[in-house]
């Protein structure tokens, strides 16, 4: 059971960092998180579903409930919790023909999700070391060599999933060795040359004849290392690198041609290719501070994609960049700076779903506007209205609503402004249609939310409980035929909206989409691509009305923004828990929870405005501190 | 004189050290003890997917005894070849509970493994090796590229089935429970790995890696060591992916010297043991201009079958395409695949559905006609290969995998028997693939995957 595997982790709560008020306080709400769990949670278990979900081969849907009974705090589980009360919620478990629970019953087990976290110890999690993705790669090589970062476009492309990046292949550490290579071409002269400009700048004057060569190359080395590790290089380190310099020397190899031998083998080290620890902490802390460089690396290659420059490195130095003023002033001036386009391409986009926007298929015969540069007009867009939110501290409420967007003349025939918009250039233009603004009215996001040929309002649905909201969909049960396999004769008058309604007369499948359907109907009229609609591609009038569970209804998508407007904290808190994820590149679990609440209090009294967001999570207890074990 | 080139070769392998395992010189076509002294070719694996299943009337043989006379529809490009091919039904696939949807993500990631992905794990990649992996690990010490792992689309997909890793929806190669293989999909970056070269900017061809990478990939490896001894237990298997990636490039350095070695020698007029007077010369391979599909997949093939011929590598995985779609304009029509194997029986899909079979199948056929065509020892190339095609659904409309349709190809050195139908073969796909390894001549020491036996109507009765 992985959940056993993983108790080796198990820690102690952190003493030296706790306040004592704080701490009664905690451990009050621990006390009653533990009593909630004995005297409801764990009757309602065995009742339910121990039935099914128990400690046996092969467990029941991979749930097995016999582990979290005795320790239901272990963060191992909190993400089957958060599933299991999903079906609960949704009335799909436990399964027709079973005992039912009463509504109070479930309603108790909804609330267990807000005290679980309560059981979790002070912990910043696991930090699992990770190598630079691609393009961190590629705009690090050019930041220290001028190389263009397209250098790496050869390499294989990434998934983004946990693990992946972790992992190398031998293909990989190929490349790695070729590309150094190419690297070094580029930015050396050939040997017998005269030096580049770079070159003379990271090897500095070659050593006076009968001067000590391997002296000057253990310098240079130390310099370098500094740089491409991206902190002081141990002893043993520059060792290794000194013998590399002699093997150069040893293969009869020139000075500056074994020092560029000695800069390859930096250059396919795992000091450069993972963001690593510095050495020495103390061994007997369960739970450390991060060094201050591998600070400043965590935060450069979050928010810029790339290296620390020479600010960051400075401050790492001399010890102060974990100082909260300190690193709260660096984040704001890492914002401003043109790099940080690296946190919406990265982050952004990936939470907005147009990662693949590029490449997505659209049907050409029915959307021939579809090429690479209106794909580009559209993940722009959102780039620039992400980008403007942050640099000017807007509250996030500027997502679900604002006046103003980014067009060309080709996206601008999209909202129908062409005339207002002429040329190819992105510029801000104010908007006066109540339905646009924000991300719901963006092409970009209907577009990767909809077919290949047709708009989904379950996808559209599922994009704003999910990446909005932060709700947990529950996949769809196995062997429901999609929309094509319905019975095509008794369902060719229907209209797309009565069709997709047919969900809900199924009692399986309504449970969800009587939730998201009518989200997705809001934005029925906006086509495949965004275009506005009055009218379906049968000719049928839109009816984007609907009503959410509790009985508020919308009838248009500016409706449905407001009602969702009305929901800011939930957004607000996805948000959080989200680029958290990003930024700790692992899920959130167990003792997350309490960190995301406090976060959620700073955030909650500055407006919800972004760059407090973001340094709320920057400084945040797991993002500044690790285990070390 | 061939004692002597032995000797080279060892003196060259001490250099690897300890983490080469020394596979079984003769069971790797290595032997030189035959009774006529003779070069035996060694046996190579070839694996080629297509997602999504096919149209079953179509793809299907009628009975046993008229596969070859009448072949249905789909195996219509491999008529020249069916002699060669062995079609074999009821192998089904890996159950998929407890998933209940990510079909294709399941789909691919299993098709060598016959392994589902561990379910309290989904987030990560935690599976098991696949068999291509497994082979390679066995035959994979003695040519410059252990495998060979080819794709003609990105190996990205932002969709996330059932809580699934990412990279099981487009990766089917696994070189440990916890590490997906990449594929090359630029035929120019494989033909410049097949020789170690680079295209310089200038047009230049430089030198791949050299034997001074190696000693100095052996100083990182040593400072590697160091450092993690510094990480947490957690870090430390990480960077052990890292470390066997550079034991893994070292070994293919010294491969790559043994070659040099050996064509050294044969320029001297000591004549290498390895190739036969009479055999084929290497093929030629034509870099398409334009992005033709047929001619996209067809260069990869081409690359698949020069890396055999030349035994760059004996295992070779090529995924035609993945779940996440393509669509193929060449047959007239611009839908994806995928969106048409949901075809609820409508006659328009199921014929776009079942062209795309066929062209899928048709380049396959492609593939194994020139292996065919390629003279190798007493025989072709194909003879010493096992080419097994296939995907990982029966029926991509209800996502079934009872009877997976997969094609083998070739007499894998004379341990397959081909030109058959076996119409009610009672096994699973971990039995198929631990069967053909056992046929390639690669020791298993345990089933793959789901396996519980072999299938015995496989190879031939020797």
């Amino acid at each position: 059971m992985a959940v056993f595997v993983l108790s080796v982790f198990w820690v102690n709560p952190s003493t030296c960092m706790a306040q004592s008020a704080d701490d009664g306080a905690r451990a009050a709400r621990k006390a009653d998180a533990e009593k909630y769990f004995r005297n409801h949670v764990a009757p309602f278990i065995k009742t339910y579903c121990l039935e099914c979900h128990q400690n046996r081969r092969p467990t029941e849907a991979g749930l097995n409930f016999n582990p979290a009974l005795k320790s239901p705090g272990h963060a191992a589980f909190s993400e089957k919790w958060k599933k299991a009360a999903a079906r609960v919620k949704a009335h799909d478990m436990p399964p027709d023909g079973l005992e039912q629970p009463t509504e109070e019953e479930r309603q108790m087990f909804l609330e267990w999700l807000d005290k679980v976290k309560y059981l979790s110890p002070q912990d910043p999690g696991p930090f699992v070391i990770r190598r630079l993705t691609k393009t961190e790669y590629g705009n690090t090589l050019h930041d220290l060599f001028g190389v263009d970062p397209k250098i790496t476009d050869a390499m294989p492309d990434e998934v983004s999933g946990a693990g992946y990046l972790n992992s190398l292949s031998p293909l990989q550490l190929e490349q790695y060795l070729s590309i150094a290579d190419q690297v070094l071409d580029q930015a050396f002269a050939p040997d017998e040359s005269p030096p580049t400009e770079l070159q003379q700048r990271l090897f500095g004057e070659p050593p006076a004849s009968g001067d000590d060569a391997r002296k000057a190359a253990r310098k240079v080395a130390e310099s370098l290392a500094k740089k491409l590790y991206r902190r002081p290089a141990s002893d043993a380190e520059l060792k290794v690198l000194e013998d590399v310099f002699d093997l150069g020397r040893h293969n009869e190899l020139s000075y500056p041609a074994s020092l560029r031998l000695m800069l390859k083998a930096m250059l396919v080290s795992p000091q450069f290719l993972f963001i690593t620890p510095a050495e020495g902490f103390d061994t007997k802390a369960e739970i450390v501070p991060l060094d201050d460089f591998q600070l400043a690396s965590r935060l450069s290659y979050l928010l810029w994609a790339t290296l620390p420059d020479e600010e960051l490195m400075t401050l790492a130095d001399s010890g102060k960049l974990r100082e909260p003023p300190i690193l709260k002033a660096q984040v704001k001036r890492m914002l401003e700076d043109p790099r940080s386009r690296a946190l919406f391409d990265g982050f952004g986009a990936q939470w907005l779903g147009l990662g693949d926007l590029g490449s997505k298929t659209f049907d050409p015969s029915k959307f021939p506007e579809m090429n690479g540069a209106m794909r580009l007009a559209m993940y722009d867009e959102a780039r620039l209205f992400f980008e403007g939110v942050v640099r000017e501290n807007r509250s996030i409420a500027s997502f679900i609503d604002s006046d103003y967007t980014f067009l060309n003349e080709n996206l601008a025939a999209i909202y129908g402004l062409e005339k207002l918009v002429t040329g190819t250039e992105m510029r801000k233009v104010q908007l006066t249609d109540d339905n646009r603004g924000g991300i719901l009215g963006m092409p970009g996001v209907l577009a990767a939310t909809s077919f290949p040929n047709r708009t989904s309002p379950v996808k559209r649905g599922v994009w704003v409980l999910e990446q909005v909201l932060g709700d947990h969909v529950p996949a769809a049960p196995p062997n429901v035929p999609a929309l094509e396999k319905q019975d095509q004769h008794s369902i060719a008058h229907l209209t797309l909206r009565e069709r997709t309604e047919l969900h809900r007369s199924d009692p399986v499948c309504a449970n969800c989409h009587r939730l998201l359907d009518p989200i997705g109907f809001g934005l029925e009229n906006f086509d495949a691509i965004g275009r506005w609609r009055d009218q379906d591609d049968n000719g049928a009038p839109i009816n984007a009305s609907g009503e959410l569970p509790g009985g508020v209804r919308f009838s248009s998508p500016s409706e449905l923004k407001a009602v969702i407007a009305q929901r800011l904290d939930a957004f607000a808190r996805n948000l959080v828990e989200k680029l958290l994820a990003y930024a700790l590149c692992r899920k959130l679990e167990g003792y997350d929870e309490i960190v995301v609440d406090e976060l959620m209090q700073e955030i909650t009294q500055d407006d919800y405005r972004m760059q407090t967001l973001i340094t709320a999570v920057v400084t945040s207890y797991p993002f500044t501190h690790r285990r070390t074990e | 004189m061939i004692k002597n080139s032995t000797i080279h070769r060892r003196t060259c392998l001490k250099g690897v050290g300890a983490a080469l395992a020394l596979p079984l010189l003769d069971a790797m076509g290595w032997a030189e003890a035959s009774e006529r002294n003779a070069y035996k070719p060694p046996v190579r694996l070839g694996f080629m997917y297509m997602p999504h299943g096919v149209i079953m009337e179509q793809f299907w043989p009628t009975d046993a005894a008229s596969f070859l006379t009448s072949p249905p529809p789909a195996l219509d490009s491999l008529r020249p070849v069916l002699d060669q091919c062995l079609l074999m039904k009821g192998v089904s696939g890996v159950p998929i509970s407890p998933f209940s949807g990510a079909p294709h993500a399941l789909e691919l990631s299993t098709w060598l493994t016959a392994t589902l992905p561990d379910p309290d794990k989904r987030d990560e990649i935690s599976i098991s090796i696949s068999a291509d992996q497994i082979a390679a690990n066995y035959v994979g010490a003695f040519t410059t590229l252990p495998s060979l792992e080819l794709a003609t689309m990105p190996q990205t997909w932002k969709e996330n089935q059932e809580g699934l890793n990412e990279a099981y929806y487009s990766h089917c190669s696994f070189r440990s429970p916890t590490q997906a293989v990449p594929a090359e999909t630029n035929p120019r970056n494989v033909l410049d790995r097949l020789f170690n070269q680079k295209e310089q900017g200038s047009g230049r061809a430089s030198a791949g890696i050299s034997a001074l990478d190696r000693n100095m990939l052996d100083l990182v490896l040593g400072g590697a060591r160091d450092l993690r001894r510094t990480l947490s237990p957690t870090d430390q298997r990480k960077l052990d992916e890292y470390l066997d990636s550079v034991r893994s490039v070292e070994r293919r350095i010294a491969a790559i010297e043994l070659r040099q070695k050996e064509a050294a020698m044969e320029k001297a007029g000591v004549r290498s043991s390895r190739r036969h007077e009479s055999d084929s010369p290497p093929i030629e391979i034509k870099i398409p201009e334009g992005d033709r599909r047929s001619e996209y997949m067809q260069v990869m093939c081409d690359l698949n079958v020069l890396a055999f011929q030349t035994d760059t590598t004996r295992v070779c995985t090529y995924i035609g395409s993945t779940p996440n779609g393509v669509s193929y304009p060449e047959l007239g029509f611009n839908d994806q695949h995928h969106s048409q194997t949901h075809h609820n029986n409508e006659p328009e899909k199921v014929r776009k559905v079942a062209a795309i079979t066929a062209f899928n199948i048709e380049q396959f056929a492609y593939m194994v006609k020139k292996m065919h065509s390629l003279r190798e020892g007493d025989g072709t190339l194909l003879d010493n290969c096992i080419m097994m095609w296939g995907s990982g659904l029966e029926d991509g409309d209800r996502h079934t995998r009872e009877n997976l349709p997969f094609i083998l190809a070739g007499r894998g050195g004379g341990s397959i028997k081909t030109g058959r139908f076996l119409p009610d073969v009672k096994g699973n796909q971990g039995d198929l693939l631990t069967t053909l390894l056992t046929c390639a001549g690669i020791p298993l020491d345990r089933p793959i995957g789901i396996a519980t036996k072999q299938l015995t109507e496989i190879p031939a009765n020797v």
